[in-house]
């Protein structure tokens, strides 16, 4: 698999490099992110794979996140890749901005003419971290997951589907039940079709009523502005409530007067890096 | 020498001092030649003189004014002996012109009376010459008469009268002899008064040494003092009497003595802590000394009794505290550290003189074990070592403050564990103080006064609910943990439908929810970074950071709002996975 360097800047002591790629998930070109440590050119460096939301490509997250001071500092590598399969010709999908292009959803697609392109839960899973591990000073041992909103959603998923995969997961503003909320009907009904058991695989609270697994350490921020909170689209209450029952640790911090925005990412970065920091460098 | 001479010499010596201060200012004036190593070591060497020099001068000092005592009492003793000799010879002579002049009155007395006697004499004499002469005249006169006849009618009578005068024995002899009768002089009593002259005197006073250092226990004295004459004593009286000890004195106390051979004594039997006035009399055949001036002595202190559950303690620094054992104040304490080591017993020794108050922070090793003694310090000398402590630099450690804790609290005998009873406590039980909590069921811990980082844990049962974190000291005691500006704290509250948690300060706090209990809650300060931070130590879950530049130092708060139990873990570190992350 061949990479092409897109664009290579130096930032906080570090480089905040893109690649260009050809996926054999996705069939087609993709871009990712990411941002390599001072320390990852002496020695092998842990990964943070970063989900963005709706709309986001793999630039996002680079350039309005702030993110790179605090990787820098933890010595962590940060990996964002884009949120859908691009210029892929498929009917329909530029038709909504929270379905087709940039709303993958993290899943892989059963129904047509999803199913060939729309592999983002293992291109996530398991294309990325390949070619991640073999072409960059990663640990290949040390993963951790994070996202926002859609993006959100998806590292929760694939953390809970995953059991012992990743040391930590995060996630801003997650789409925590989509199985209940507006988008996620949208989303799961294209791809996944009309049986609801299908979407139950790709659901975090369902997922967490069902977890077992090694002890997860969940860390997640939702801003109490958020007009998708008020819209229930993201219904946070349903996973704390399942993750109560079955023990699974979570800390959710309900911040005032944050909303959706990037600006709510930035603010509250550092926090996630570090509590990824804590298991990545332990 | 004389004590003016001494005196001198110490101005000369002040002097001497003042100059080398001025010198040693002056050196630390030039702090930026460059040469100032050798100012360093000129300033090292010039504060050691100087330390000597005050020394000497201290010494100088209780040499010259213990010479000025002896130098008086000998002038006194001289001056008594003096007196002495002077009124005995008054004595004698007096005695003596007593003596002549009685004599000189009997001789006196003699004389008027022989004198008066002879004087008798004289004047009988004259009238019977007188009588002669009138007879011998009247006899002529009647001779020369013409007339026979009344001649012859008056001379038979005269005749008679003649006749029978010129038979009347005349005594010529004198009524007195010429010489006098001398008394004899009782000089017995004088010739016994120069004897007694030369008999040996009473002696003169002794003096009263001051104390020597360490010479006391705390109910013993050992006492000394000198006579400085040649009298011969054959044995001394020691007096002493309490006059200050521990406790408040009404009434004046008993005097005690002691018959003693020696110039020295140890007294036994005698309160800690104590002054006690001593006076001695010196005694020989002739009698007993005026007694000497009154000497001061204290007997040493009790030892103190150390405090363990307000003893704190950190990695690399311990407050130790102790109550002084003594009511009346001490001088100072003194603080003896030895540091054990596994294998081999006790090593090195530390001791920390002059401490002025009964408690003392310390600069430690980390990771060692310390032994802890104190000592109470005064003027007779140092008490016994009080009971020890040991200090283990290994973690945080601290107990709960009983005298913080609101009433309805109960503490374990450990001072780690506190209770919140389901009972109605009587109302006499209800006693608050300054210092207590009186609404928030509170009560706080300790820390070394250090800004550096602290971690200790509290376990919960599942339903406490609960306030624990930190807050300044002087936190209002009618509020609620957290409610304040003063105080930070994590709360967990039990509603009907689930567990509510609340991280506050100043009554307000972030909306968090948490999913898995934490029953035991790692709490991590964090002074230079300004940070307070919650975990669930079992996970080791972060639950919530406070950040905060803490003002002041801060204590350990704990609180329960309703009846429960919450115990507490000291004696860790911080964690790994909390201080490198």
């Amino acid at each position: 698999m061949a990479l092409t360097q897109v664009s290579s800047n130096k930032c906080s002591d570090g480089y905040q490099k893109v690649f260009e790629h050809d996926s054999s998930e996705l069939k087609c070109k993709m871009k990712f992110a990411i941002y390599l440590p001072p320390k990852a050119e002496s020695s092998k460096c842990p990964v943070l794979y970063w989900l963005s939301g709706l709309t986001c490509t793999e630039q996002n997250f680079i350039t309005k996140a702030g993110s790179q001071q605090v990787a820098s500092e933890h010595g962590i590598i940060i990996v964002a890749p884009d949120t859908s399969p691009r210029g892929c010709n498929i009917e329909g999908e530029d038709e909504s901005w929270d379905f087709g292009t940039g709303a993958g959803f993290y899943i892989n697609a059963t129904q047509e003419p999803w199913k060939t392109n729309y592999r983002m839960y293992s291109y996530v899973t398991e294309e990325l971290p390949r070619l991640i591990n073999s072409n960059f000073p990663a640990d290949p041992e040390k993963m951790s997951i994070s996202g926002h909103s859609m993006g959100g959603h998806g590292a929760l998923i694939c953390a809970l589907k995953n059991p012992g995969k990743y040391k930590s997961v995060s996630a801003f503003a997650p789409i925590c039940n989509p199985i209940q909320c507006a988008w996620g009907q949208k989303a799961f009904s294209g791809y996944l079709g009309p049986d609801k058991s299908t979407w139950e695989l790709y659901d975090a609270t369902v997922l967490a009523e069902s977890y077992s697994g090694p002890e997860l350490d969940i860390l997640i921020d939702q801003g109490r502005d958020d007009q998708f909170l008020s819209s229930s689209q993201l219904l946070p209450d349903n996973l704390i409530a399942a993750c109560s029952k079955k023990k699974i640790p979570v800390v959710f911090r309900l911040q005032q007067g944050y909303d959706h925005s990037y600006y709510f990412i930035f603010s509250f970065i550092n926090d996630h890096i570090k509590h990824h920091a804590k298991y990545l460098n332990a | 020498m004389d004590v003016y001479e001494v005196r001198g010499r110490l101005d000369v010596i002040a002097e001497e001092l003042t100059a080398s201060e001025e010198e040693e200012e002056a050196v630390s004036v030039k702090q930026d030649s460059p040469d100032v190593s050798t100012a360093q070591q000129m300033k090292e060497q010039l504060s050691r003189s100087r330390s000597k020099l005050s020394q000497k001068i201290v010494e100088m000092e209780n040499f010259a004014s213990n010479l000025e005592e002896i130098f008086i009492t000998v002038e006194e003793n001289f001056g008594r002996q003096e007196q002495n000799l002077e009124q005995h010879y008054n004595e004698v002579l007096q005695t003596l012109s007593q003596r002549n002049e009685a004599r000189a009155a009997v001789l006196d007395e003699q004389k008027n009376s022989k004198l008066e006697r002879l004087y008798g004499q004289l004047l009988l004499c004259g009238r019977t010459l007188d009588a002669a002469k009138e007879l011998i005249e009247s006899a002529q006169e009647l001779h020369r008469r013409p007339d026979k006849h009344a001649f012859l009618q008056a001379v038979t009578p005269v005749m008679k009268r003649v006749e029978q005068f010129s038979r009347e024995e005349v005594d010529l002899k004198l009524g007195v002899s010429l010489d006098f009768d001398v008394p004899m002089m009782d000089l017995s009593q004088v010739r016994q008064m120069m004897d007694s002259i030369n008999v040996l005197p009473a002696p003169s006073a002794p003096v009263m040494n001051p104390q020597i250092a360490n010479s006391a226990t705390d109910t013993s004295l050992h006492v000394c003092w000198s006579l400085f004459s040649d009298d011969t004593v054959e044995f001394y009286e020691l007096y002493w009497r309490l006059i200050s000890d521990d406790c408040t004195m009404e009434t004046p106390q008993e005097v005690s003595q002691l018959k003693v051979k020696e110039t020295h004594c140890t007294v036994s039997d005698l309160l800690p802590n104590a002054q006690y006035e001593l006076w001695v009399t010196a005694t020989n055949t002739t009698g007993i000394s005026p007694a000497s001036e009154r000497a001061v002595y204290m007997t040493v202190p009790s030892p103190p009794v150390l405090k363990p559950r307000q003893c704190v303690s950190s990695l690399d620094s311990a407050l130790i505290r102790w109550d002084s054992g003594n009511t009346n104040p001490v001088e100072s304490y003194t603080l003896e550290l030895h540091q054990t080591h596994a294998d081999a017993g006790c090593s090195a020794t530390e001791c920390i003189v002059a401490i002025p108050s009964c408690e003392c922070q310390l600069q430690l090793q980390p990771w060692k074990h310390y032994i802890i003694h104190i000592r109470a310090v005064n003027i007779g000398g140092p008490s016994d070592r009080s009971e020890p402590i040991t200090v283990s630099t290994t973690g945080t450690f601290f107990h709960l403050l009983e005298d913080t804790a609101h009433p309805s609290l109960s503490l374990s005998a450990d001072g780690l564990t506190m209770f919140y009873l389901d009972e109605d406590l009587p109302i006499s039980h209800m006693t608050f103080s300054d210092n207590t909590f009186n609404r928030c069921v509170a009560v706080l811990g300790d820390l070394v006064p250090v800004r550096g980082h602290y971690y200790w844990e509290i376990d919960v049962d599942e339903s406490a609910e609960f306030r624990v974190g930190v807050a300044y000291e002087d936190t209002q005691r009618n509020s609620y943990l957290g409610g304040n500006n003063t105080s930070w704290c994590m709360r967990h509250i039990l509603t009907p439908s689930r567990h509510k948690y609340e991280f506050l300060h100043n009554g307000w706090t972030p909306d968090i929810r948490i999913t898995v209990q934490p029953l035991r809650i790692g709490v991590f300060l964090d002074y230079s970074r300004g940070i307070l931070s919650f975990y669930n130590a079992a996970l080791r879950q972060h639950l919530y950071t406070f950040s905060c530049q803490f003002l002041h130092y801060v204590q350990p708060c704990f609180a329960l709002d309703n009846p429960g139990a919450l115990a507490l873990r000291t004696g860790m570190t911080a964690p790994p996975y909390i201080t490198q992350p």
